[in-house]
């Protein structure tokens, strides 16, 4: 120590300094670059819209009475919400035995299987959709295939459908799913499992008592990550859903770009901010309750 | 409280045998240790005991039924892990009264046991707290409780010590061995502490590569090892290389010439000598009688140990006493002496070390 200069010994931190220095950075970005526009968009969303005036100065709730009292618009986020639970549970279902298999293999290739999971992440959103649209078209790889077999006699539709876009949110989201709930399953020492056997426990019944009570923080996350990854989706619903399908994203970006209507694409980026915090926060709060020592 | 038969059992991971041909019959009420270096295939019997681990080949019976084949949930082993593997989301009552739900007992025997275990190990005032409240000898004693509270057919004990401070370990291994005995427990534990395994076997199991080396009680495996290898593993030794040129005679590598009990025929051999054995003197009666110069002096507190040089290419270690004013010191000239039983003779030579470590 003596080899350093005396000033470095003896110059005194307040200790919250440093980690002030830490934290600032990513702060000042999150405050400038989302809290600033967001106050603004939400001043927006209480303006009036006059065509062809753009927009007029008021403090009104017109906007979000026009949302909630057309059936349109309603409609729209109800279908969202529900592409999203679907598209989360089939992303928890299908996830977590792959996450487990990732966490728990021994083979010299761990690193390769977790690479060919975060491997889809290399290829665009938009990419891939357009990949999509190709294979389920009414001449694409599924019904040619389907036809082909002698399966069915016509083309089935599956371009425009919800279901296209469900296949295709999942497929978006199920690494990030993966990816979270392999890290925390890796945190679970292999022992307790070994434990519950030894005490008698079928695989089912170890699953349920053991496994998932330990797993919950990764499943909240993981289910967190990824229901708002749906409900924002954009890309897929666009390219997949079609005009007719429509998702609270996409119409976010109609009322912007294609209405010129800011005030009310304000409003529904706000509501849809809000339905994903609230259902959000209900749905960790509930797991919470529930498993109030797994979380610790 | 049954009978554990293992019969020419062993395991490989393709080409490497982990454990080969491993044959024990553990009785009931038993307390049977499996000791060897890290890498020698003991706790990989422990876990095909337990059902952890699928035999390549062989039979396990407990009780007399084969379980060779039974997944670990159908077999009646109670294990506790090195780790205490303790299920951190529940209590340390719902961690005892686990095994009795698995068992679909009813709710009223359920919480009788669960308590009853957990006064077994004086913990009852512990009940309601979650492991990680707990002390790591508390933890462990719960560990315990949960595999007793299943009233296993066999005890199956992992390193249960390690995870302790040195004190904690001789405290908590007599409890073990006093709960085992009380409840005439067949038991199985896996150490690689010969002085834990010492001091709480009925009999012990010395492995080394995947292999038993020997089986007996502590004083078979100290005073007649069956190979080299027991011999430096159980207690300490110093060997000697050299042969046997006739009957009863070993020739050192530095050419001295040793009266040996023994009964190993004329060819290369190893001597090996306790230190505590040895003696700075000799009385005229002992066979081996040799001129020496101390090199070394290790004081111990209640023993000391001089290494002693008997030849360029000889030397051995010598326990003694430690009697007010008799310490040698080095470059002291001495005579070091051991009757002919003292020295074990094996036949070859092995080289020192020859257990390959393994992780």
């Amino acid at each position: 120590m003596s080899v350093l200069s005396p000033s470095m010994g003896t110059r005194r931190r307040s200790p919250s300094f440093g980690a002030a220095g830490l934290v600032a950075p990513a702060t000042i970005y999150v405050g400038v670059g989302l809290l600033i526009p967001l106050a603004i968009l939400f001043r927006y969303s209480l303006n009036r819209f006059v065509p062809g005036q753009f927009m007029v100065d008021a403090l009104t709730l017109e906007n979000y009475v026009k949302f909630f009292t057309d059936t349109y618009y309603t409609g729209v986020l109800w279908r969202t919400v529900r592409v999203a639970i679907v598209t989360t549970a089939f992303c928890v279902v299908m996830g977590f035995p792959l996450a487990y298999v990732l966490a728990r293999t021994r083979s010299r290739y761990k690193n390769l299987l977790i690479m060919l999971v975060v491997l889809p992440l290399f290829v665009g959103n938009a990419v891939r959709a357009a990949g999509w649209m190709v294979a389920f078209g009414n001449r694409g790889l599924v019904n040619a295939s389907l036809v082909g077999a002698g399966l069915i006699q016509q083309p089935i539709e599956i371009m425009f459908t919800e279901t296209a876009v469900i296949v295709g949110i999942i497929a978006v989201n199920l690494p990030f799913m993966v990816l979270t709930l392999q890290s925390v399953i890796e945190g679970i020492d292999r022992a307790v499992e070994e434990a519950a056997f030894n005490l008698g426990a079928s695989p089912i019944h170890m699953a349920r008592r053991v496994l998932l009570p330990l797993a919950m923080p990764g499943i909240l996350a993981g289910t967190i990550l990824t229901f708002i990854l749906a409900m924002n989706a954009y890309a897929t619903p666009v390219l997949l859903g079609g005009p007719r399908f429509q998702m609270m994203g996409p119409l976010v970006y109609n009322q912007f770009v294609q209405q010129n209507n800011w005030p009310f694409g304000g409003a529904i980026a706000f509501i849809l901010m809000i339905a994903t915090l609230v259902l959000t926060l209900a749905s960790s709060l509930l797991v919470q309750s529930r498993y109030r020592h797994a979380a610790g | 409280m049954a009978r554990l038969e293992l019969i020419d059992l062993s395991k490989r991971y393709g080409e490497h045998a982990v454990v080969k041909g491993v044959t024990l019959d553990v009785a009931e009420g038993e307390f049977l240790v499996l000791l060897g270096p890290s890498g020698c295939g003991k706790t990989t019997t422990l876990r095909m005991i337990a059902g952890f681990v699928e035999p390549s080949g062989g039979t396990a019976r407990i009780g007399g039924i084969d379980v060779t084949y039974l997944p670990p949930w159908r077999r009646n082993t109670g294990m506790v892990f090195q780790s205490y593997a303790l299920f951190p989301h529940m209590t340390v009552m719902e961690n005892v009264a686990f095994g009795l739900e698995m068992r679909k007992l009813p709710k009223g025997e359920i919480a009788a046991r669960a308590r009853e275990a957990l006064r077994l190990v004086r913990l009852d005032a512990f009940a309601e707290r979650l492991p990680r409240q707990l002390s790591g000898g508390q933890q462990q004693r719960v560990a315990l409780a949960r595999a007793l509270a299943i009233r296993p057919a066999v005890l199956l004990l992992d390193e249960p010590l390690s995870n302790l401070d040195a004190k904690l370990r001789e405290e908590v291994r007599i409890e073990i061995r006093e709960l085992q005995r009380q409840l005439g427990l067949t038991t199985i534990m896996v150490t690689h502490d010969q002085e834990e395994a010492l001091t709480v076997a009925d009999r012990l199991v010395v492995m080394a590569d995947g292999e038993i080396r020997q089986i007996g009680t502590q004083r078979d495996l100290y005073e007649r090892p069956a190979d080299r290898f027991v011999a430096g593993f159980v207690g300490r030794s110093i060997f000697l290389d050299g042969r046997i040129v006739e009957p009863g005679i070993f020739e050192s590598a530095g050419g001295l010439r040793l009266h040996s009990a023994s009964h190993v025929p004329p060819g290369p051999a190893t001597l090996a000598l306790r230190p505590e054995r040895l003696s700075l003197e000799p009385e005229r009666s002992l066979d081996n009688r040799l001129p020496g110069r101390v090199e070394f002096v290790s004081y111990l507190g209640a023993v000391l140990e001089a290494h002693v040089r008997l030849s360029p290419a000889d030397r051995v270690v010598v326990q003694l006493p430690n009697r007010a004013g008799s310490a040698p010191s080095v470059g002291d000239e001495v005579e070091v002496g051991w009757s002919r039983e003292a020295g074990l003779v094996f036949a070859g030579q092995e080289r020192t070390g020859a257990v390959e470590e393994r992780t």
